[in-house]
């Protein structure tokens, strides 16, 4: 009963979008312990998704769900339906790792190869055999180079390592890697975590021009992160989502207590 | 407060409980810094002692004694008929020139066992060096030159000062008389000391004088070739698919445990289970560098196994999910980054693997390289003996001069480990990347 209520209140204070990514039902389990219950939400295209929640909430749980880098973990467990494009992608005949290809991921922490920055962002088109030849490779290194926002500071030295940039360059460099497999979705996990207010902002900045092309969901500890870049915003605690609608609407006037306590700072 | 007192002591902010401990503390730093220092002295003294006596028995194994004659060529010793026959030359009796050279030499003595003492000054060696000698030169034949000829072990070990003239005649290898003949030959100036090119590039023998560790070292070589190409590639790949793909499960938890009891289990077995298997069952060549090596690897297996586990799992976990984020199978992410991230490890593990069974001995006498061989093996299907074997052959025979030559060969052992080592060093920051 309750959820139903939960249910209807949620799609209430939501605007009219496509959605690339439907959650339903989803639920996720590490050996006996369920992190995930029963999760819906969907995902708007070509817009920010902010999740946010108290630590293990649940909230990069599930979005490891979402390109199914969960399966890499002993013991987990997902039940439940995540449809992209409307195909279920843990139903059969779904390759995760082609997945992986076009759902992208930036992580917490930058994690360059310690490779050259050509190599870093070229690793993708190689290993999916996207480019033709050396020219093309070239090219698209270029342009998720000059996308990320990186090209100015790395053109003149692509042959150095990855690993020499500094933590915000490495973090943008990691979503140039990511932008040169031409995803659709890409997900981040707190991709500003590591970083200083000033590569937090250059990130941020980032974020909100790639959502022209491409429907971004962020995993954030910052609600004013939440706040400032994304459209929609999430709220997880202990494993279930509790509110979902217009980042507005979260932040101004909540309708869950427990959102409201959240964003006001009681708990979490 | 932000000018701190220069004494804290003095301000009272230590307690006086606080000043005793802190005594305590740092009476204990200090004691266990002694105990540091003195136990890597201790260290160093041993191995000084080590290096000083193996040094000091064994740097005169690449000095030879050698005695120059002036050898006549006679046609009728080498070749009655005349033909210059190759074949019939090689079968003469070219003892007889150097027992000529000796007895013009030394003309007064004539008794049939005074007579082989003198012969037996010069190594056995000369005969085959005379016929080398034709055979390059048949030119030679008639004419008389000086030859420089090994001398015996027993005048060698004289030469270096190890048997002395003080001793009474009968507990001494060298006689009287042959002293004599010796401080003769010395006064023509006949006897000299040169390199011993030959410890480097001969095989084994049963003369001290002519026995060389070359032999022995391509034993080595090839047996590690062998234990390399096997263990390698089999334990990098066991490691890898353990680690990165196989399910974590009571089946790989006992796989995991007796992987460690391997490496625990003393390597005689594993000659015994080659013994047993390689050559009772498989019927390969006995002696062989092949199953030396194939047994070496089957106890550098789990040192390799081990090491390149431990490499594996230190490389982060980030870059195993930035790969798989990017959509590489897990073997790309496998291939691409983890492994290269992980090679210097591995190969540390590796050449500390392959040094231990450079030295193993046991498991190699199982098989039947401990047999005497003194040929140069030219494959892996050859009949050869090894490093560790040859200087425990050495170490056995009763021969003064092989004492020395067994320092020789546990040196130039020293020298392939240190070298070895050296590589893995080199590797090893050729393949170091940071991240």
């Amino acid at each position: 009963m309750q959820s139903l209520v939960e249910e209807s209140a949620a799609t209430e204070q939501q605007t009219e979008f496509n959605s690339v990514i439907s959650a339903k039902r989803v639920n996720v389990f590490y050996g006996d312990t369920q992190a995930l219950t029963n999760v819906d939400l969907e995902v708007p295209e070509n817009q920010i998704t902010s999740l946010i929640g108290p630590s293990g909430c649940g909230k990069s749980t599930f979005l490891r769900c979402l390109n199914r880098m969960n399966d890499t973990v002993d013991g987990c467990r997902v039940e439940g339906e995540i449809l992209l494009d409307g195909v279920d992608i843990y139903g059969p005949g779904v390759d995760e790792v082609l997945l992986r290809a076009r759902v992208g991921m930036v992580f917490q922490k930058p994690n360059p190869f310690p490779k050259s920055i050509y190599d870093n962002v070229a690793y993708g088109p190689r290993i999916h055999g996207l480019a033709a030849n050396k020219d093309e490779l070239d090219e698209m290194v270029l342009t998720s180079l000059e996308k990320a926002g990186l090209i100015n500071e790395v053109q003149n030295r692509l042959h150095s390592t990855g690993t020499s940039l500094s933590g915000g360059q490495q973090q943008r460099l990691c979503i140039a890697r990511a932008l040169a497999v031409q995803p659709e979705i890409i997900l981040m996990d707190e991709p500003c975590s590591a970083l200083d207010p000033i590569a937090t902002a250059k990130v941020e900045e980032l974020i909100e021009e790639l959502k022209e092309n491409y429907s971004i969901i962020i995993v954030t500890h910052s609600m004013q992160q939440a706040a400032r870049i994304s459209q929609k915003t999430a709220f997880f605690h202990l494993g279930e989502v509790v509110e979902v609608g217009d980042t507005e609407k979260i932040f101004t006037s909540p309708s869950d207590e427990r959102t409201q306590g959240y964003i006001t700072g009681r708990f979490g | 407060m932000t000018d701190t007192p220069n004494d804290p002591k003095a301000s009272g902010w230590y307690g006086e409980k606080y000043s005793a401990n802190l005594k305590k503390r740092h009476k204990s730093e200090r004691l266990f810094r002694r105990l540091g220092l003195s136990a890597i002295l201790i260290a160093l003294g041993l191995l000084g002692i080590l290096l000083f006596s193996i040094v000091g028995k064994g740097y005169t194994a690449f000095i030879q004694t050698y005695i120059t004659l002036d050898i006549t060529f006679s046609e009728s010793v080498i070749d009655k008929d005349g033909t210059r026959d190759p074949v019939k030359m090689r079968s003469a009796s070219y003892g007889n020139l150097v027992r000529d050279a000796l007895r013009k030499e030394f003309p007064e003595v004539t008794q049939r066992r005074d007579l082989r003492a003198l012969f037996g000054l010069v190594s056995k060696d000369a005969t085959q060096q005379l016929r080398k000698m034709i055979a390059a030169d048949p030119s030679l034949i008639g004419k008389t030159i000086p030859v420089r000829m090994l001398a015996s072990d027993d005048v060698d070990m004289f030469e270096k000062g190890y048997i002395s003239r003080d001793v009474v005649q009968d507990d001494r290898r060298v006689k009287d008389n042959e002293l004599e003949w010796l401080d003769a030959l010395q006064a023509d100036g006949a006897i000299s000391t040169h390199f011993n090119t030959r410890f480097f590039t001969g095989g084994d023998s049963r003369e001290p004088e002519m026995a060389g560790i070359w032999g022995a070292m391509v034993g080595s070589f090839y047996t590690l070739i062998v234990t390399f190409l096997i263990s390698f590639p089999i334990g990098v790949m066991s490691a890898i698919y353990l680690e990165e793909f196989a399910p974590k499960n009571k089946l790989t938890d006992i796989i995991e445990v007796n992987i460690n009891n391997l490496a625990a289990v003393p390597s005689i077995v594993f000659g015994l289970l080659g013994l047993a298997i390689f050559l009772n069952v498989a019927h390969l060549p006995r002696s062989a560098p092949l199953v030396g090596g194939m047994t070496l690897a089957l106890m550098t297996l789990p040192t390799i196994i081990i090491a390149s586990r431990a490499a594996i799992r230190a490389v982060p976990d980030s870059i195993r999910q930035a790969a798989l984020g990017l959509g590489a199978s897990p073997q790309q992410a496998a291939f691409h980054h983890i492994l290269p991230l992980a090679m210097p490890g591995i190969l540390t593990g590796t050449i500390i693997g392959l040094s231990q069974a450079l030295g193993e001995t046991a498991p190699l006498l199982m098989i039947g390289m401990v047999a005497f061989i003194a040929d140069i093996p030219g494959g892996v299907f050859d009949p050869a003996t090894v490093m560790p074997v040859q200087i425990f052959l050495w170490a056995d025979s009763p021969e003064r001069a092989f004492v020395e030559k067994t320092s020789g060969a546990i040196m130039v052992l020293l020298g392939f480990l240190i070298f070895m080592n050296a590589i893995a060093v080199v590797l090893r920051k050729k393949f170091e990347r940071r991240w």
